[in-house]
């Protein structure tokens, strides 16, 4: 089940979810409003290797915003450490975001259970969308388990701020 | 848990979820398909800014279709009432529609319980698409939630139309000067 916004809360105060930092005022009936964090990344690589190191850039949201490329991708991070031992996560965009034309995820919405971190977003836009540091931009739900929980320790455990694929981690 | 066809109808039956006009072809075993309305809303403005009201304008299907140009974001709207005061809703493209070379949403699936109107999809097409109105064009599932219930009141409450995005009336990025007045529809 889809815990609502009073349940999220409840759960935030007895620590078996993590927010933080955490603001009541971004409850909302069914998830929790998260913002973007100042950090951002972006490839080097005109060609991308799925199994190769990463050669990337860094670049620091400024107070007064950051335009997004339309013709670029850019990886981000939530401003939030977020995530619990006792449920799974997703997170998705909020309508205010997606509708100005911006992705925060591409198909990859699924956090798991035990994974406490600064989410890394994808984000993509479909025209020029200037970005300011700690907008609200999505909203993180969370799902009851059924089963064992096993616990996360894979390669983002941790995870404080915005981090390339490591799927190189992986190559043969 | 998400629930049945069956269930939706049920729920549509007691009040519980709003689906108007409904269907009953329109129900599949685990949600419910909405169909497009006539109307869209895109950005006149180049870049666009969180912080202020980006303007709009509104555009609509000449004949019943029109021509989605690729990479443009285009606001529309279901033409069904949509929402619930029991269940968590969430929606996603048809497979049909996404086989098309389409996004119905840029990665904003979620509803929020208490939200009921018209829901605003985001279009975003790949390469030239026509599309009709009234094609079904997304589904609609909804979710057993647990704890207790909040209804939204937040600022699309009761959208009609495609609505743009309000993100300049949050706290967290406020727009600059007064905030404007708002008209139908943006």
């Amino acid at each position: 089940m889809l815990l609502t916004g009073n349940e999220i809360h409840q759960e935030v105060k007895r620590n078996a979810i993590t927010i933080s930092d955490f603001d009541a005022r971004n409850l909302e009936p069914n998830s929790y409003g998260f913002r973007l964090g100042e950090d951002l990344i972006v490839y080097d690589e005109t060609e991308v290797d799925g199994m190769g190191a990463r050669r990337t850039t860094s670049v620091k949201i400024p107070e007064d915003g950051y335009m997004l490329d339309p013709d670029r991708f850019y990886l981000g991070h939530t401003y939030e450490t977020m995530g619990s031992t006792h449920y799974a996560s997703e997170i998705y965009a909020r309508l205010s975001t997606s509708a100005l034309g911006m992705f925060i995820q591409t198909s990859a919405p699924l956090g798991h259970t035990g994974a406490i971190i600064k989410w890394t977003l994808e984000i993509v836009v479909a025209q020029p969308v200037i970005a300011y540091p700690k907008m609200l931009i999505g909203k993180i739900c969370f799902w009851e388990n059924s089963g064992a929980v096993q616990g996360y320790s894979g390669r983002y455990a941790g995870c404080q701020t915005v981090v390339p694929s490591l799927l190189s981690a992986e190559a043969p | 848990m998400i629930l049945t066809g069956q269930a939706i109808s049920e729920s549509v039956r007691s009040g519980d979820i709003v689906i108007d006009p409904f269907q009953p072809d329109h129900v599949n075993p685990n949600s419910y398909n909405f169909t497009l309305g006539p109307s869209f809303r895109v950005y006149k403005e180049d870049i666009l800014n969180p912080k202020k009201k980006n303007q709009t304008e509104e555009i609509w299907m000449k004949d019943g279709s029109i021509v989605l140009e690729p990479r443009r974001l285009y606001l529309a709207h279901t033409r069904e009432r949509i929402g619930s005061t029991k269940y968590a809703p969430t929606y996603a493209a048809r497979s049909s529609v996404a086989r098309l070379g389409m996004f119905i949403n840029l990665s904003a699936s979620l509803g929020d319980i208490g939200f009921v109107g018209q829901w605003t999809i985001q279009l975003f097409a790949l390469h030239p698409i026509r599309l009709y109105e009234g094609m079904a064009i997304g589904q609609m599932m909804f979710w057993q939630p647990k704890g207790e219930i909040e209804l939204y009141e937040g600022k699309y409450q009761g959208a009609y139309g495609p609505i743009a995005s309000r993100i300049h009336r949050d706290a967290a990025t406020p727009a600059v000067g007064p905030d404007p007045v708002l008209v139908a529809g943006e």
